[in-house]
Order: structure tokens, then C-alpha cells, then sequence
């Protein structure tokens, strides 16, 4: 079908425009294929390629996979077939640090290492497990870098894992509620159509949906750094995770932390992220988090970790509304709270608390252990 | 009716079926068309994401398969499955000889036992079908695996049957409402449409083309309120269905031809569908109705 259009055709000036902007949309950070380049060139055939809103909209449905692409493309069509240079990217604020500074702490170099390396590592082992004794209970607050780096790699053992939840999705088993008729019958044929045995089925078991909503607001600065690394690793561990950032807004990192590689998937969430280190509106955060993320059932049935100081400077009462709506859509709410045990409960906590199901300290290694394993249970 | 010549065509002919579409939306649709591609719409609730499909179904004198999905739908649900019962009956109501004889298990496998579902109905109905996958998004992982497979070579093998092909395409319309992000696979196979909300002016023709008993100056009041609904920053903004629907109510309870603050607090369920909304817009009636 696509091929017709790629044809022959050596140099077809307007085949190469078309196939000039989609690289021009691939330098932009679209992801468009050849194919989707050659469903392009398809497309504009039975259009009428001397009508700009057709050259826009055959590329618009095309090229485009996803809503918070079509900025870009637009910008990129302005530029390509108007020749008009588009504003510079909006979405980039003019107060935003440097990501290279404000990252400088973070990029915690983790070079690769040779096996030989990593067997003298490994080799005294008494050491290195009084290392993770040591670490366990450090709040991340008195870390140093080094020892941040190790915190990371005994992290990668704190898997979580959300709790399971029946699925209307089925599966043969010995003892169940529903009859399994297709099997039944089946065996039935052998039998001369006499079911002597009944084959059943039971409902599926599956892991919920974790979410994960991180301050990195400037009160929380020394822990979430960690927290970030954290975020990474469960990330990678777990099927199904969410993770959101915020500090006077918020931002969703889980496409950012899908790098395999801890330090680009670092650097890619500090990109996103623009309200690093700045002031806290936890309730005004977690009511966009509701509106748009929650509303469109990224929320419904998941079990929904915040993880903050709940040092607030916004208005008690949107948090209260943010949290009754949540505490309505998901499965259940854990507070990770840096500061449990220090005593004194912050204005924001106080406020979260009624619709919190359960608070895990996250001051340390030991917390978050804490939470893989009360995690499991919360059914 | 055959296909239409361009998007403007296009056009034309779904506003004769009552939907009025904007340029992006006809040249998606048109291309769809065109090209046999599947197109997937996504958009707020309550835009209009399905009634497209219905639409282009009845002008293109297409018959509608609609095929909902939920979670757990599998493909017993979606592409077709024995009637176990009668198979059963039928193998008792056979003598002994007859169960015997070498076609007779073959038999209790033959079309007569099937049961088409949605999917295997609209490959064999072809391009005289439009398919409707509505909110794929319930549907989990797995099936929207299997719906890549079928999407991209519109055939379906039965082991006991044999393969089913569609000779073309039946037009393939996916609508989603993103409660969860889609596959990158499944959203490379189809042509991609986001549905915004109507401007004011084409909300108003809308609601006219699809209520035609109701006043020009009920229905510009109305949507007028609607658009200060969506900027109020709503759990739930209201769609243009529930635009339709608000003047449907008011019609019923003799509204003519303006909006006035009494009558938008009476009938304030008909739009805003959130407790914790309405709340806030009873605070703003009069602010709705200027």
C-alpha cells in the first residue's frame, strides 16, 4: 500500500520535502519511522498537496502518536513549509537552574565495572555487610556521596511490590466458582458426551498500579535525591509505576526514568523537572495530580505513595479537598514521611492524615525496606 | 454509497448525517478511508469520539459493529466461541453408530456451533462494516496485543474452521480516553487524531443541527454557559453530549429562548455531574447566565 508511493521516483522534489520534514520532526524529538514517513508520503497522494491544511492535518494524523507532541509538530511545520522560525520551546521557564548545577550532587558516577573489579569488591564480604548495617539506619540527610552510591546499589534489593487484586481475567484451575466449559466439553467428546470431569476456572491475580509522588521541593532536598534513585530502580523493578515530581508543580518523570542506565535516566527526570529545590504547594500538586492524571484513572485502584515533609505554603484546604479525591480513587495512600520520629507533624501532614492509610518512615534505608514489606500486605 | 472524493466531501456528507466534523477530523477520517488504516481518536470525555463512528457508519451506508471494551475482555468475548451447550446436546442426541462414524466430532466443530463475535463478524462483513472499538483503554495489555495482530492483517484462523480474511478492510475506528497510555505499536498501526473541544460558534451549530427545535438564542446561552463550565477548572468539565443533554432538559421544561438563573440550578444535574462541582458552580449561577 505504502510502497506505490515510495516508488521509483528518484528525485521527487516534493517527495523530498515530505521526507525532509520528517527528519526535521525526528531532530525535534518526535519519534517518526520510515514508515511512518512512507504512510505520510501515502497519505498525501489522494490529497491535494498544493493545500496547506492538507500538508498539515495528512502529517498531523501520520506522524503525530501523541497529544503532548502536536506543540512540536506544529512549531516544526511553521518552520519547514512557512519558513516562519517558531518562539523558542515555552515550556522551558526562564528561572530554571542550570540542569548541569543543579544536578552536580546528583550525577553520582557509577563507572562500569570489569568482572575483576567487581569480584574484589565482592570478595570481603564481612565489610561490606557491616557497610549495609551502617547505612541502614543513616538518615540519607547524612549521607555523603559515597556513601549515597553504595545506598543506591543496596536499593536495587528493595523490590516493591504492590498488592495483588483479582482481575475479571481468568485462568484453568483446579478449584474455582466459574466452569470452565470450553475444557469441560472437550473432555466431554472423549467420553461420549458425558462430563465425568468438571474443569474450572478462577480469576486472575494482578499487581496494582503503583504511583509514586515525590517532593523535591527545597525542604526535602536531601532526600530526594535518593528518593529519585529510589523512584528508578522500582521503576525498573516493578511492571506497572507512575512517577510524579513536585515542588510548587508537578511533573510526570516515568517517561524519563525508562532509561536503563541510572545517570541518563537521572538526568533526563532533572530535565523534566523544573521546580527543583524551589518552594512547596503540596496541595495545589497533588490537585492537578487528581484533575489530571487521577480523572483519567491513572489513580483508580492503585496504591498511591507521597512521599513528603508536608511542609505546605499553600492553602490547607485545596490539600484536603486533593486528598478526600484521591482517598475516593485509589486503593490506599502511604505517606512517606523524612522526618517520622523527629518528632512535631507538620501542618500538611496534619491535614493529609485522615485519608492516609498507612505512614512509613523515609529517613532512612531501614523505612523504605519497612514499606516494601507493609506493602505486600495492604490488600 | 462509495468512497468520498476529499475531505471536504467528507464533510459535507457527515453534516447530511447530523455530525459536524472540522477540517482535522474529515481529513483523519478521509484517510482512514483512503489509506485502510485503522484511526484511533482520543479526546475528553464526551466529544463526540464515538458518535463519529456511528456517523460515518450511517453515511457510508456501512453497517456498525460495535465492539466495548472492559478489563478481562478476551478473545471468547471479542472474535467468536463455541456454543458449548448445544455441542453437548448434540453429542448426546447421536446413537451410538453415529458418534461412531469419522465426521461426526468434525461436525461439532462446523460454522453451525460457532458464534461470531464482534471482531470475526467484521472481518467477514469487510469493507461493509465499520468497526467500532470503543475505549480500548479498558481493555488490559494482552488484548490490545492481539488487536495489533488482527489490525494489521484483518484475518482470523480457527484451528477447527480454517482462516477467515477480509478481502478489504472494514473501517476501523478505536476511540480511547487515555486512562492509560496506549502501546507505541498499536498507535503506529493507526492514524493518529486528538478531539478537542468545539469552538463556541461550531458548539452552537452543533447543538442546532442536533436538537433543530430549539431557539438560536437557547442554544448560544447555552453553550456560552458551557464554555465558562470548562474554564472554571472542573473535576469534570462538561462534553458537548452533556451540552445536548442541558438543552434537551431545558427544552422539556419549557425554556424558549433564555437562560435564566433559576432554570440553570433546577437543571444543573444535566451538566455538571461531580458532587464536589456543583458545589462550585451553584456558587457561580448567576455568572453562567450573563
Amino acid at each position: 500500500m505504502t510502497d506505490r508511493a515510495a516508488g521509483p521516483a528518484p528525485v521527487d522534489p516534493f517527495l523530498e520535502t515530505l521526507v525532509g520534514f520528517g527528519w526535521a520532526l525526528r531532530d525535534a524529538g518526535v519519534p517518526v519511522g520510515t514508515g511512518d514517513v512512507l504512510t505520510y508520503c501515502a497519505a498525501m497522494e489522494p490529497l491535494d498537496p498544493t493545500d496547506l491544511l492538507d500538508l498539515y492535518w495528512a502529517g498531523r494524523t501520520t506522524l503525530v502518536t501523541r497529544r503532548d507532541q502536536l506543540p512540536t509538530y506544529h512549531r516544526i511545520f511553521r518552520e519547514w513549509f512557512l519558513g516562519v522560525p517558531g518562539p523558542p520551546d515555552e515550556s522551558r521557564p526562564f528561572n530554571r537552574p542550570d540542569p548541569v548545577e543543579a544536578w552536580a550532587e546528583l550525577q553520582l558516577p557509577e563507572p562500569e565495572q570489569t568482572d575483576e573489579e567487581r569480584e574484589q569488591e565482592e570478595a570481603p564480604m564481612g565489610l561490606v555487610g557491616s557497610t549495609v548495617a551502617t547505612l541502614r539506619t543513616k538518615s540519607f540527610a547524612e549521607c555523603s556521596p559515597d556513601e549515597l552510591a553504595a545506598l543506591r546499589r543496596i536499593l536495587r534489593t528493595v523490590r516493591l511490590t504492590p498488592p495483588r487484586r483479582r482481575t475479571r481475567r481468568t485462568t484453568p484451575a483446579d478449584t474455582g466458582r466459574r466452569l470452565d466449559l470450553r475444557r469441560t466439553v472437550r473432555a466431554a467428546l472423549r467420553t461420549h458426551g458425558d462430563p465425568v470431569t468438571l474443569h474450572r476456572r478462577e480469576r486472575r491475580l494482578r499487581q496494582r498500579p503503583l504511583v509514586l509522588v515525590l517532593d523535591v521541593s527545597g525542604s526535602m532536598a536531601d532526600y530526594s535525591r535518593a528518593l529519585l534513585q529510589w523512584a528508578h530502580v522500582t521503576s525498573r523493578a516493578t511492571r506497572r509505576v507512575e512517577v510524579f515530581c513536585f515542588g510548587t508543580r508537578l511533573t510526570r518523570i516515568t517517561r524519563a526514568l525508562e532509561h536503563r542506565r541510572p545517570d541518563d535516566a537521572l538526568a533526563r527526570a532533572a530535565e523534566a523537572v523544573v521546580d527543583w529545590e524551589g518552594g512547596t504547594r503540596i496541595g495545589a500538586s497533588l490537585d492537578e495530580f487528581v484533575r489530571t492524571w487521577g480523572r483519567r484513572g491513572l489513580a483508580r485502584g492503585a496504591v498511591v505513595v507521597i512521599c513528603s515533609d508536608g511542609l505546605d505554603r499553600g492553602d490547607p484546604a485545596l490539600l484536603e479537598t486533593a486528598m478526600e479525591r484521591l482517598a475516593r480513587l485509589s486503593h490506599r495512600i502511604v505517606w512517606l514521611d523524612p522526618h517520622a520520629g523527629s518528632g512535631g507533624t507538620s501542618l500538611g501532614m496534619a491535614v493529609a492524615a485522615p485519608y492516609v492509610d498507612e505512614t512509613v518512615s523515609a529517613r532512612d534505608l531501614a523505612g523504605l525496606e519497612d514499606l516494601a514489606g507493609r506493602l505486600v500486605a495492604l490488600r | 454509497m462509495t468512497r468520498p472524493e476529499s475531505p471536504a466531501a467528507l464533510t459535507e456528507t457527515l453534516r447530511g448525517g447530523g455530525y459536524l466534523a472540522d477540517r482535522g477530523l474529515a481529513t483523519a477520517a478521509y484517510l482512514a478511508l483512503a489509506l485502510d488504516r485503522p484511526l484511533l481518536l482520543e479526546g475528553e470525555v464526551g466529544v463526540g469520539k464515538t458518535e463519529i463512528a456511528r456517523t460515518l457508519a450511517s453515511v457510508l451506508g456501512r453497517r456498525l459493529i460495535r465492539l466495548q471494551c472492559y478489563e478481562g475482555i478476551d478473545t471468547h468475548q471479542a472474535l467468536y466461541e463455541w456454543d458449548y451447550a448445544r455441542q453437548l446436546l448434540q453429542i448426546r442426541a447421536l446413537s451410538e453408530s453415529a458418534r461412531a462414524e469419522d465426521g461426526a466430532v468434525d461436525a461439532l466443530f462446523g460454522p453451525q456451533f460457532l458464534l461470531e463475535r464482534p471482531l470475526l463478524d467484521a472481518v467477514r462483513a469487510g469493507d461493509g462494516a465499520v468497526l467500532l472499538v470503543d475505549e480500548i483503554d479498558r481493555a488490559d495489555d494482552e488484548f490490545e496485543a492481539f488487536l495489533l495482530e488482527l489490525l494489521s492483517d484483518f484475518a482470523i484462523t480457527i484451528p477447527e474452521i480454517g482462516t477467515i480474511a477480509a478481502e478489504r478492510p472494514p473501517l476501523v475506528v478505536l476511540t480511547s480516553n487515555r486512562t492509560r497510555e496506549l502501546h507505541d505499536a498499536l498507535k503506529r498501526r493507526c492514524l493518529y487524531h486528538w478531539v478537542d473541544y468545539p469552538t463556541l460558534e461550531r458548539e452552537v451549530e452543533i447543538v442546532t443541527v442536533r436538537e433543530p427545535g430549539v431557539s438560536a438564542a437557547l442554544a448560544g446561552a447555552v453553550v456560552a454557559a458551557v464554555h465558562r463550565l470548562r474554564e472554571l477548572d472542573l473535576a469534570k468539565p462538561p462534553g458537548v453530549a452533556e451540552t445536548i443533554d442541558w438543552v434537551r432538559t431545558l427544552v422539556v421544561l419549557g425554556a424558549t429562548d433564555d437562560l435564566d438563573p433559576e432554570a440553570v440550578a433546577d437543571t444543573l444535574g444535566a451538566v455538571v455531574k461531580d458532587r464536589d462541582d456543583l458545589e462550585v458552580v451553584r456558587d457561580r449561577v448567576h455568572e453562567l447566565t450573563r
